[in-house]
């Protein structure tokens, strides 16, 4: 016994920590393993069962996609090395790449594709609604040859592009016999490792909540990776993931929290901060059906005071320690080019707020808080833990404050997200008087978060209260919007709508920030993130430096 | 006879506790605000038949009357569900997870318990001296402190010397030589034991002094000493055996306090452990995570108290007489 513990003393000794015996095996692949630290799991690596972003980024890796997004946010070639579009927007047609093979030596045709797309589309009640989206007004996908597949669509589509490159085309000899009857069985193969792999890298081990490590697919018809694999570190705590970065346990951290960069900078990383795709919004209850003693919520006056009383400028500066941007439209500056740049966020000015409420008919009561249809203008704000964690808690406490010197009173109601999902969008969203989240959007199209918004997302993502038939019809019209400019025309009045009617109030932009060892270069950014669900240029491109 | 009705009717009371547990299980997250769907629902263009079509599959559709018998049903089968997160068998994901809480917070008690006694009894030997003022002063101090902080603290001033986080070096795509994997794991270990220990042993270090100072003081032990015993023989032999009963109770009620505290410990270390797999499962509502989870966990508290029960009972006839 003794002498075991002996042995495993001197082995404790010999590896110097983990770091070092960690090191030494990464470094025996040529290219070397990139290793990544994540705070979010891989949920599942089916992806009709995964909702998490970590999951579609390894999708991304594993799987081909048609087309995918550059750096500069522009749709690229990827599987598809071609595409046209007939004239009246309702039939696609893509060329794909000629003799490219499945990991499993299967050979890798434009067939996948189609099949992946009508699967997607039979079970789209069921099974596979959480991908449906992609597939929505599509009538057929079909192949007239094996490298061509041809999409008709009931309607013109302008984002065909954009979903297309969400959708991880599956190899169909080897989830054809799960789609048969109900589809269920689609929902319940675990498709564990070894993957069988279409795209630059093969998952060769997951283990949930540690690790997922992937190997170069030899098989993979584009660009081979400099890197010889990369590997994802799962973290529950961003402290343990941070101190991992700094002690070289991992190469590069994903998501770094603002009080971390300085630091981070000063320790020799490189720390890249970009544009995010996420908003961070204060959402006043818009719903004229809401509690009566919330109802003059619903007053636009009141909404457009509340927007004046909330100092953006110091929630940028303090909260985001200067890593991020002060909120106008609810479009993020990350977004490809859509976000509306003649909207300005509005401006700080006390002063305008306690007029407005005082117009309203709002007034102070002897304690300071004003009184709203007989009742003071005291309101809870929920407050979900992706919020209330850090930065979030930080703003809070700014626009608490200011909005106290206008005579309105805020109280702070943390919940974590399934309780804070229930207390706002249950009931069609009558009962909660305001909460202070966050949303993202895709990188290169606002038609998800113009959707938010929309009455038929009431009670799922609509957290707004907010129907309107203005935005309604607006939505559908840049959904079939064929011309980029004629999109771009509706996006913007859609944005400046948003706006007007204060539906939701823009605190501000987060940046995304990466940061990673200088041991790693050549690793662009694709909508603020290199680990991308979106694009395989960063993680094909990424070398050791020197 | 006595013994047998004794341990009949500890065991009784044990799987009624149980049973109790694992209905209250059931009910007291369905009755907290939100579910599962809630989470999965949430992405772009989410419809009412997404949402239906995930109560369907996870069987939410149903009553929770329908839905507690079902479970009841599989539970004596023992199928403990199919998580809703990552559909896969609940049985199948908590096993690892159990078998690292187990390393966890088997080293962190034992090692506790190793120096809660040592400490306690070279007290209880030295009372009144400087030794025994500062060790019993840093045992309150210590034992004062959250697991979450002291875990923050020790994290970051051994950054960069013991590993952060996770139980092995994960980035190896071969297994690595038997001796080389439990180094990993042991310096891995370090951090997160240490951090278990430390806001542990006080407790037993205080129990343990006091215990032995009351049984240094009886006429046995006088007895011993005037027959020219040895004074370390005395001490263990009469003094600390006798000591005995308090403190394997303490152990006992201690090891709820133990699972507690690994889930804080095993979120700031991401050990992953059954802590971290209840502290993930409770965000996302995945009801047979959390039943599974727990119900390993009660069982689990119940045995280990049951067996300390069994443990007391022969050190001291008088319990429950």
């Amino acid at each position: 016994m003794r002498k075991a513990l002996a042995a495993l003393a001197a082995a404790l000794l010999a590896c110097g920590g983990l770091s070092a015996c960690g090191r030494a095996g990464s470094e025996t692949a040529d290219g070397g393993i990139y290793r990544l630290g994540s705070d979010q799991a891989i949920d599942s690596m089916n992806p009709f069962v995964s909702v998490v972003t970590t999951a579609f980024a390894v999708y991304e890796q594993i799987y081909p996609t048609l087309v995918q997004l550059d750096p500069n946010r522009e749709f690229v070639a990827e599987f598809a090395s071609d595409w046209t579009t007939s004239e009246d927007g309702r039939t696609w047609t893509f060329h794909t790449r000629p003799g490219a093979t499945w990991s499993d030596g299967a050979p890798l045709t434009a067939t996948d594709a189609a099949w992946t797309l009508n699967t997607i589309a039979e079970f789209k009640d069921g099974p596979t609604a959480g991908l449906a989206n992609y597939v929505s007004d599509l009538d057929e996908a079909s192949t007239p040859d094996p490298n061509t597949l041809v999409l008709r669509y009931s309607r013109p589509v302008a984002n065909v592009l954009s979903r297309l490159m969400s959708v991880p085309i599956l190899p169909e000899h080897v989830w054809r016999e799960y789609a048969d009857g109900d589809g269920e069985a689609l929902t319940t193969f675990p498709n564990n490792a070894p993957v069988v792999s279409g795209g630059p890298f093969t998952l060769v081990r997951h283990v949930p909540k540690q690790v997922a490590l992937f190997k170069r697919n030899p098989a993979y018809y584009g660009p081979k990776p400099h890197i010889a694999g990369f590997g994802i570190q799962f973290f529950s705590s961003d402290d343990a993931m941070i101190t991992a970065l700094k002690s070289r346990q991992i190469d590069a951290v994903r998501t770094v929290p603002s009080t971390s960069v300085a630091n981070l900078k000063a320790a020799g990383f490189e720390v890249i901060s970009s544009p995010g795709l996420r908003f961070d919004s204060i959402t006043v209850n818009a719903n004229p059906k809401q509690r009566p003693e919330h109802r003059e919520l619903a007053d636009p006056l009141v909404r457009q005071a509340f927007d004046h009383a909330i100092n953006r400028a110091a929630i940028v500066e303090t909260s985001l320690l200067g890593h991020g941007r002060p909120g106008a439209s609810i479009i993020p500056p990350g977004t490809a080019n859509w976000a509306d740049r003649s909207l300005e966020p509005t401006p700080f000015d006390l002063g305008a707020a306690n007029r407005l409420l005082d117009q309203a008919g709002h007034r102070k009561g002897p304690d300071g808080i004003r009184i709203a249809n007989g009742h003071p203008m005291d309101y809870p704000v929920i407050l979900p833990e992706d919020t209330y964690g850090g930065a979030g808690l930080r703003s809070f406490q700014i626009v608490r404050s200011d909005f106290a010197k206008i005579g309105v009173r805020l109280t702070a109601k943390l919940l974590d997200n399934a309780a804070a999902n229930e207390a706002v969008m249950a009931n069609e969203s009558q009962d909660f008087a305001m909460t202070m989240w966050g949303w993202s959007g895709g990188t290169g199209d606002p038609d998800d978060t113009l959707n938010y918004l929309t009455c038929q997302s009431w009670g799922i993502l609509n957290d707004t209260g907010y129907c309107s038939e203005e935005w309604d019809d607006l939505y559908a019209r840049q959904g079939t919007a064929m011309t980029p400019a004629e999109r771009h025309r509706i996006v913007d009045e859609m944005q400046r709508l948003a706006a007007r009617d204060r539906v939701l109030l823009v605190l501000s932009y987060p940046d995304s920030i990466e940061a990673h060892s200088r041991e790693w270069t050549d690793l662009p950014q694709v909508g603020g993130n290199s680990f991308s669900s979106e694009s395989k240029i960063p993680l094909l491109s990424v070398r050791r430096a020197g | 006879m006595r013994v047998l009705e004794y341990v009949l009717r500890r065991g009784v009371f044990s799987l009624v506790t149980i049973f109790l547990a694992i209905t209250g299980n059931f009910f007291l997250f369905r009755v907290l605000p939100g579910d599962a769907v809630s989470n999965l629902a949430k992405v772009p263009h989410s419809t009412p038949e997404l949402r239906q079509a995930l109560m369907e599959r996870f069987g939410l559709d149903k009553s929770k009357g329908e839905q507690y018998l079902i479970y009841l049903k599989n539970l004596l089968h023992g199928d403990l569900g199919v998580s809703f997160t990552y559909q896969e068998s609940v049985s199948h994901l908590l096993l690892d997870d159990l078998k690292n809480t187990v390393l966890l917070a088997g080293v962190g008690t034992v090692g506790a318990i190793i120096i809660g006694i040592l400490s306690g009894v070279l007290s209880a030997w030295h009372r009144s001296s400087p030794l025994d003022h500062l060790n019993t002063g840093v045992a309150t101090l210590v034992y004062s402190f959250p697991a979450q902080w002291l875990g923050l603290v020790l994290l970051i001033l051994f950054a960069g010397v013991l590993p952060a986080g996770g139980m092995s070096d994960l980035f190896l795509f071969d297994s690595p030589p038997f001796w080389q994997h439990a180094a990993d794991v042991g310096s891995h270990l370090v951090l997160p034991a240490a951090t278990m220990i430390l806001t542990a042993y006080g407790g037993y270090t205080l129990v343990v002094r006091s215990s032995v100072l009351e049984t240094l003081g009886e006429d046995y032990v006088l007895t011993a000493r005037a027959k020219g015993i040895p004074a370390r023989r005395v001490v263990w032999r009469h003094a600390v055996r006798n000591a005995l009963p308090p403190i394997v109770t303490m152990v006992a009620l201690d090891l709820g306090y133990v699972v507690g505290g690994a889930v804080l410990v095993e979120v700031i270390f991401s050990w992953p452990g059954l802590g971290m797999a209840t502290f993930t499962a409770i965000g996302q509502r995945d009801y047979p995570m959390i039943q599974g989870a727990f119900l390993i966990l009660t069982v689990s508290v119940i045995l280990l108290n049951f067996a300390a029960d069994l443990v007391c009972f022969r050190l001291d006839r008088r319990v429950n007489a």
